[in-house]
C-alpha cells in the first residue's frame, strides 16, 4: 500500500498509509475501536465502493502470481478482485437461505451449473472450516438457526469457496464463546499455509496465538502512518 | 410488572384502535353476509344455463353473475400484468440506482400519481378512448384493454412504492454479502435483495389487486357495461362486479334485485380472498425455491 487515503464524507479516515503485507502469514491489526480499522480491510477488496460518501486516494498493489498490479485503479475489475480477497465480517452475515445454498452461492455467482462439482466443493471446504461433522445432516436447513460460532465458520467456509489468495478477517471470533474462539483460530493456522491472512483483533492474546506479524492502526503507529480524524 | 400510567394508556388505547377496526370489518362482512347469503346459489352466477354448459361456454348466460366474474378477473389479470413489472422495475430503480435527487423527484411524482381521484384517471382513460377511436378510424371503442391500463395507472404507485421500501429496509450487512464475494450488481439484485424482500413486495401486490377488484369509477368510463356476455376479446366492453353492485343498488326494482347485489359483493370478497390466498402461496413457493432448495 503506498500513500493511501480514506475520506468518508469529505473527513479524513485513514492518512498516507503505507504498509508491506508478507504473504502466507497471518498479520494482525489492532488499535482503539472506530479508528478505522474494518476500513482499512475494505480498502483491499475496493468494498468501499459500495458505501455511500466513501473515497479512496492512493495504490493498493497485490500480486496475484503475475507481478504486482494496482487494484485500487479503475480499470482492475473489481468482482475478479473481490473473488481473490476474500472477507469475514465482524458478525456473521449468513444470507437467508439454506446452509447448502449459502456455500454454493459464490459458486452461483460465478456460473458453475454442475451440480456434482457443487456438492463436492460444498463439502471440501465445509471440512477446511471443521464443520462438515456439525451440519453434514442439515444442509437444507436455514443457515440462521445455527449458533453464532457455526454460523462465523458458515462464514469462513463461504469465503473459501472461490479460492481467494488473500483473507480478510475483521474481529471474526468477538462475538463468539471460547470453544469456537480456538477452533477458528487453529482454522486460521491451517489456512495461513495457502491464504495471506489480515485480521483485525481486539484481543492481544489471541494476537500473541496466532499473529506473525502485528500492525497497530492509531496514532502512536508502529508500522502504519498514524490516521488522523479531524473532529467536525 | 407494574407498568406506569403512560405505558396502561398506550396500550388501552392500542387495544381500542385494533378492536375498533376488527369490528368495523366484521359488522361490514356480516351485514353482507347477512343481506346476501339467501342470494348465494347456482342461479345467481349461471342464472337459467346448466353449469357446465356455461363455463364451457356451449351457451350464454344472461341475468347471471358469470360475465361480471370473469371480467372482473379478466381486468385484474390484465391490468396487473401491465402494472407489475412496471412498478417492481421502477421500485428497483429507485432503490438500486436512482441518485438521490432523482429519487426525490420521483418519489413526489409518483405521491402525487397516487392521490389522483379514481375517476379522474377514468376521464383521463375515457379520454384515450376518444382519441384513439379518431385515430384508428372508429375501430377502437371502450374495452377491457383500455380499462385494464387505466387500472395500472392507478395502482402503479402501490406497487412502485412498496417495492422501493421493502428494498431500501434490508439491513446493510445483507446488503455488502453478495458484493463481497464477488457478485455485480445486477446479482446482488436479483440472487439476494429481491428474494429476501417478496413479504413487502407480495403485500404491494395483494393490495394493488384489491384496488383493481373493487375500483368502479374508472370502469365505468372506460368499458365496464351492464351486459355484454363473456369478455370475447381484449378489445371488447366487459361486465364487472363493482360495476353491477353500483347500477342494481342505483337502479333495483325488486328487493330481490338488491339480494342480488349482495350476493355479487360476496361473490367479489370471494373472488378477491382466492387471490389473496393465491399470492400467498406463490410467495412461500418462491420463497422456497429461491432460497432453500439447492
Amino acid at each position: 500500500m503506498k500513500n493511501l487515503w480514506f475520506y468518508y464524507h469529505d473527513r479524513i479516515i485513514l492518512e498516507d498509509i503505507h504498509a508491506e503485507i508478507e504473504k502466507n502469514a497471518i498479520t494482525a491489526i489492532s488499535g482503539p475501536s472506530g479508528q478505522g480499522k474494518s476500513t482499512f480491510l475494505m480498502i483491499l477488496n475496493r468494498l468501499w465502493e459500495n458505501i455511500d460518501g466513501a473515497k479512496v486516494k492512493g495504490k493498493v498493489e497485490i500480486d496475484f502470481g503475475k507481478g504486482f498490479e494496482d487494484v485500487c485503479h479503475e480499470s482492475y475489475p473489481v468482482h475478479q478482485l473481490r473473488r481473490r480477497v476474500g472477507i469475514v465480517f465482524q458478525t456473521p452475515n449468513p444470507l437467508p437461505m439454506s446452509i447448502y445454498k449459502n456455500i454454493a452461492f459464490p459458486l452461483t455467482l460465478m456460473g458453475e451449473k454442475n451440480r456434482e462439482k457443487i456438492s463436492y466443493t460444498v463439502e471440501a471446504v465445509l471440512k477446511k472450516a471443521f464443520l462438515w461433522d456439525e451440519v453434514k445432516d442439515r444442509l437444507l436447513e436455514n443457515a440462521e438457526t445455527l449458533s453464532g460460532g457455526q454460523q462465523q465458520r458458515l462464514c469462513i467456509a463461504r469465503a473459501l469457496v472461490p479460492e481467494p489468495d488473500i483473507l480478510l478477517l475483521d474481529e471474526p471470533t468477538s462475538s463468539l464463546d471460547e470453544a469456537s474462539v480456538r477452533v477458528i483460530e487453529d482454522l486460521l493456522l491451517e489456512l495461513k499455509k495457502t491464504c495471506t491472512i489480515i485480521l483485525v483483533s481486539h484481543y492481544s492474546d489471541q494476537i500473541g496465538r496466532i499473529a506473525g506479524h502485528r500492525l497497530v492502526l492509531s496514532e502512536r503507529k508502529l508500522r502504519l502512518a498514524p490516521e488522523k480524524a479531524k473532529n467536525m | 410488572m407494574t407498568k406506569s400510567f403512560p405505558d396502561r394508556l398506550l396500550s388501552l388505547f392500542s387495544w381500542v384502535c385494533a378492536l375498533s377496526l376488527i369490528s368495523a370489518v366484521s359488522i361490514i362482512i356480516g351485514f353482507l353476509v347477512l343481506k346476501g347469503y339467501k342470494a348465494l346459489n347456482l342461479e345467481l352466477v349461471f342464472s337459467d344455463v346448466r353449469p357446465l354448459d356455461a363455463l364451457l361456454l356451449k351457451r350464454q348466460v344472461f341475468g347471471g353473475l358469470l360475465p361480471a366474474m370473469t371480467g372482473t378477473v379478466f381486468l385484474i389479470v390484465l391490468s396487473m400484468a401491465m402494472a407489475l413489472p412496471l412498478g417492481l422495475f421502477s421500485g428497483i430503480f429507485l432503490s438500486e440506482y436512482a441518485s438521490s435527487r432523482i429519487k426525490w423527484i420521483f418519489s413526489l411524482t409518483f405521491d402525487i400519481l397516487s392521490g389522483i381521484p379514481s375517476i379522474v384517471v377514468g376521464l383521463f382513460g375515457f379520454s384515450i378512448t376518444v382519441f384513439l377511436h379518431h385515430y384508428f378510424n372508429g375501430k377502437i371503442f371502450p374495452c377491457l384493454l383500455i380499462s385494464a391500463m387505466s387500472l395500472s395507472f392507478l395502482v402503479l404507485p402501490y406497487i412502485i412504492r412498496t417495492t422501493q421500501i421493502s428494498l431500501e429496509s434490508l439491513p446493510l450487512s445483507l446488503r455488502l454479502t453478495a458484493p463481497a464475494l464477488g457478485a455485480t450488481k445486477f446479482q446482488n439484485i436479483f440472487l439476494v435483495l429481491l428474494p429476501s424482500s417478496l413479504s413487502g413486495i407480495i403485500s404491494g401486490i395483494v393490495l394493488a389487486m384489491g384496488r383493481c377488484a373493487e375500483d368502479t369509477a374508472v370502469i365505468m368510463l372506460t368499458g365496464a357495461v351492464a351486459t355484454a356476455g363473456i369478455p370475447k376479446s381484449i378489445f371488447s366492453g366487459f361486465e364487472a362486479l363493482p360495476f353491477y353492485i353500483y347500477y342494481m343498488a342505483a337502479e333495483y326494482s325488486h328487493p330481490s334485485e338488491l339480494g342480488k347485489a349482495y350476493g355479487a359483493a360476496l361473490l367479489l370478497l370471494i373472488i378477491c380472498t382466492a387471490l389473496f390466498i393465491f399470492s400467498y402461496g406463490i410467495k412461500n413457493t418462491l420463497k422456497t425455491k429461491m432460497l432453500y432448495r439447492p
